[in-house]
């Protein structure tokens, strides 16, 4: 095939990729058929042909960084938050405040921070998920880059009669470990524990007397949402089976493992280091591994007969 | 995972379009949109970014009417194809009852249309899915550009890259006109509805 034959086919795929959005393939196309005008005597004197090919690399060029310079996340409108919501809590085993725990979460993973707020806010109402919402409405006020907005959230629910103390001890150390990782140098206030005046307890044996015990403090481990699990015992074994958290105790979490997936609970046994455990948590996904800590099933209730399986967090 | 509602009589179930990015998802789903009026039964959404990119998701409501006293609706979801999307493919995949692979025929998107699969069977798998087990259909999409001189792979080639071990269904397309698209779709549907089936049936 001749050079001007290779040259015009060249240009026409070219030419093609790019209408079809591909944009880096027609690029590559472009400098191929640069090079080789470059490398052919008579060729490389004709400035229209390479004048033309500029031109073209540089409409291509500017389309490429129009796409770059493009928002990530844009705020979208909320008829498609709705359905950003409903698509990520589309799930019929969970209870009504998971799902909507979900659909908030999923709106702060695509970047809709604003309307994830006032979904974190109507959770806050309920007992059970009110610290890990609050957690996630700091998260998402520091995503949007005001520090100073999360402070005095924080603050606004000191004053408020929503948190219990303990609740508000586990945000204020949560808090302060953001502000201490961003080097934030700011001094949280803390709501005061009511004064509890407790009189020495006469036992028969002796006297004891009890000490006003500090609220426990719990570490400020991430609030896991789900883990996945690499199953290493039949029939699923080899495959990476994905678990919904039920409850989180600082580094301890607990999932539940439904009757119908018995086979999997003896993938599960007290002691054991599981490897290669995806964590994921509303703003990040880390690998690490856990220690079984218990395998109970409940005898019980609606769960009867499902498992509960506690997992110490290691982070490699 | 399908909605099942006894009390409704209603079956909701979610398919999924995936493949690389520019291989034509977003134009099968505006074809089905303009196309099959009475199943459709919402507006088209569409979230994408410059250059027609898609950037979250698009999506589609449809009802198949009844079967068994059942109503049947299907939420239909494209993913956004390009690579750096790799979270939003996850969050959109999430409780998929039914995939089309969406191929791309021409053959410099080879390599890309194999890192996609790959990376499909990677989602399914963090969610549990075998990609075996799934209701699967390839869609060798683009056909209409063989002959415009530019190199197509043949379709031979596109199944011993993609389908090989697979072994599911594929349709050669052309969404751009439409072609094969309507017939990708049911055959997704009617893999989809029965697997849901057997599911139920096992309890």
């Amino acid at each position: 095939m001749n050079i001007t034959k290779k040259i015009k086919i060249l240009l026409q795929e070219a030419e093609l990729y790019h209408t079809q959005g591909l944009l880096n393939e027609a690029m590559e196309k472009y400098h191929n058929a640069t090079k080789l005008i470059k490398s052919n005597e008579q060729l490389k004197s004709n400035q229209n042909l390479i004048n033309g090919i500029i031109n073209k690399i540089r409409v291509l060029k500017e389309d490429i960084i129009k796409i770059q310079k493009a928002p990530k996340k844009p705020e979208v409108s909320a008829e498609v938050q709705e359905l950003i919501k409903k698509m990520c809590s589309f799930a019929p085993d969970k209870s009504e405040d998971l799902k909507a725990l979900d659909g908030a979460i999923a709106l702060a993973k695509f970047g809709q921070l604003k309307r994830a707020i006032t979904e974190f806010n109507e959770l806050i109402k309920k007992d059970s998920l009110r610290v890990v919402a609050a957690k996630s409405i700091l998260r998402c006020h520091m995503a949007l880059s005001s520090m100073d907005e999360a402070v005095t959230q924080y603050e606004q629910w000191i004053s408020d009669d929503i948190f219990s103390t303990i609740q508000l001890d586990k945000l204020y150390v949560f808090l302060e470990n953001i502000l201490k990782k961003e080097g934030v140098d700011k001094k949280l206030p803390r709501r005061k524990a009511p004064t509890v005046n407790l009189e020495p307890v006469i036992t028969r044996l002796g006297t004891n007397v009890v000490q006003a015990k500090e609220p426990e403090i719990e570490d400020d481990a991430l609030d896991i949402n789900s883990i996945g699990i690499t199953i290493d015992s039949e029939p699923q074994e080899g495959q990476v089976v994905e678990f919904k958290i039920r409850f989180q105790l600082g580094n301890i979490i607990t999932l539940l493992i439904p009757i119908r997936d018995k086979d999997l609970i003896k993938s599960f046994k007290v002691g054991n280091k599981i490897n290669d455990i995806q964590y994921y948590s509303t703003t990040a996904l880390f690998s690490g591994s856990g220690i079984v800590t218990l395998v109970k099933e409940i005898k019980i209730g609606p769960l009867r007969g499902d498992y509960c399986v506690d997992i110490e967090i290691v982070v490699n | 995972m399908a909605i099942f509602n006894i009390k409704k009589r209603e079956l909701e179930c979610k398919i999924v379009y995936y493949g690389p990015g520019r291989s034509g998802k977003t134009t099968n789903m505006e074809y089905i949109y303009k196309t099959y009026k009475k199943q459709v039964v919402g507006e088209m959404v569409s979230v994408d970014t410059e250059g027609d990119r898609t950037l979250f998701f698009d999506f589609l409501p449809m009802g198949l009417g009844q079967i068994k006293g059942f109503d049947i609706k299907v939420q239909v979801y494209t993913v956004p194809g390009q690579v750096q999307y790799k979270s939003t493919r996850k969050l959109v995949l999430k409780g998929v009852d039914g995939v089309i692979f969406v191929a791309d025929s021409l053959a410099v998107r080879r390599e890309k249309n194999m890192l996609s699969l790959k990376d499909l069977q990677h989602n399914l798998k963090e969610y549990g899915i075998n990609i075996v087990n799934i209701p699967l259909i390839m869609q060798h999409n683009k056909r209409d550009l063989t002959g415009q001189g530019v190199p197509v792979m043949t379709i031979e080639q596109m199944e011993r890259d993609l389908n090989r071990q697979l072994k599911v269904p594929s349709f050669p397309a052309s969404a751009i006109i439409g072609e094969s698209v309507g017939a990708t779709l049911k055959e997704c549907l009617k893999l989809t509805l029965l697997s849901l089936k057997k599911q139920i049936k096992s309890g």
